[in-house]
């Protein structure tokens, strides 16, 4: 993506695949990323990240990793990390992106329509959302000079800035990430709360349920909820405020095959057949 | 860490539905859908340095990660396989 070279990062992918196999995949579609061959399961061995639920004979599913995604630092240290249990929920472009640039990027002023009210806002951050591909439902809050928001946990009685999604089964979702939080203490009692001031932004990972997406008469998913708050000074809360949103999200199909094997005519790898027939062979030895 | 298997499916016309709702033609906890339940390990942590990587490239060419990112910021893949 032109945000990850603008911001000079460099990015690698590695798999236990020979390294035939991934010049295939490369040449097939035009990768700019490096790929990595790892066919003893080195590398991945050495990071811990051996997949030891599947049997050492159960050729050739044995040497895969737990998949997942680092993002390094210019130093070399790690700033995000993104691993998922279920193997159809993949970090998606924009939540790269994110990770690598900060959120400056995407940062985008919020009109402030009264200047003692929070302002909010909910989008998706990304255009549509594709089969396995995670995007972020994204939720901003401008909050007024001199005031705040309680975060989580609030004190009794008051409520916590939160993001809830109605159910849908269309929608796969994980645990909404907050931003940190700010201690602030009351002056009458001294009691010490998290709060967040200025600018708020919650993160609801979403994927679009895979087995669901091929629905013809209905190219759209519709994300639906409200967005819940608190805005408080030091001597007077507001009434607890809330908005309820509505997305329309294009829905695309699967980005990748529904079959998952040797099989050319359906595989995303050319010489597909001779390369899965290979390692199966190489690792029975 | 003890690992548990994700293994909750239901079969459908096209193959089996996991507890997420995604359908594939493996059943949950079997070959290339061996998910795991609850905690896995997911290798080092973030703020830590990340271990070097030497291995091969796709066109058979000795790499090392450091050494080929230079002070460039990195995003670093682990995924399944680009032949399956």
């Amino acid at each position: 993506m032109q945000e990850l070279a603008d911001a000079g990062a460099r990015v690698y992918a590695l798999s236990y695949d020979e390294a035939d196999a991934l010049k295939d995949f490369q040449q097939a579609y035009g990768t700019t990323y490096k790929l990595l061959s790892d066919p003893d399961s080195m590398v991945i061995r050495h990071f811990g990240l051996l997949n030891t639920l599947i049997a050492e004979d159960d050729h050739p599913w044995f040497g895969i990793p737990y998949p997942g995604t680092y993002v390094l630092d210019a130093e070399g240290v790690i700033t995000h990390k993104f691993f998922e249990n279920n193997l159809a929920v993949r970090v998606g472009p924009e939540q790269l992106v994110r990770a690598v640039c900060g959120e400056s990027i995407s940062v985008e002023a919020i009109e402030q329509v009264a200047p003692t009210e929070a302002n909010a806002r909910v989008y998706l951050d990304g255009d549509n959302l594709p089969a396995c591909v995670q995007r972020d439902l994204v939720a901003d809050l401008t909050v007024p000079p001199g005031r705040h928001v309680y975060a989580s946990p609030a004190p009794e009685g008051t409520v916590a800035v939160t993001l809830e999604l109605d159910a849908n089964p269309r929608i796969v979702k994980r645990e909404l990430i907050r931003p940190p939080s700010e201690p602030h203490s009351l002056g009458a009692s001294g009691e010490e709360f998290q709060v967040h001031h200025d600018r708020v932004r919650l993160r609801l990972p979403v994927t679009i349920n895979g087995g669901l997406t091929v629905d013809n008469d209905s190219p759209a998913v519709t994300l639906s909820g409200i967005l819940k708050w608190q805005t408080c000074d030091d001597e007077v809360c507001d009434i607890p405020a809330s908005e309820r949103f509505e997305l329309s999200i294009p829905v695309e199909g699967p980005i990748m095959p529904s079959f998952m094997g040797p099989d050319d005519q359906d595989s995303p790898e050319p010489n597909a057949g001779k390369h899965f027939q290979r390692m199966i062979e190489r690792r029975q030895g | 860490m003890t690992i548990e298997m994700e293994t909750r499916a239901e079969q459908t016309e096209n193959g089996w539905l996991d507890q997420d709702g995604f359908e594939g033609p493996f059943r949950p906890g079997n070959g290339p859908r061996s998910d795991p339940k609850g905690k896995f390990p997911t290798g080092p942590s973030v703020g830590e340095h990340m271990p070097d990587v030497r291995c091969i490239d796709a066109d058979g060419e000795a790499f090392d990660l450091h050494a080929d990112r230079g002070d460039s910021p990195a995003i670093f893949l682990f995924f399944r396989s680009a032949v399956w």
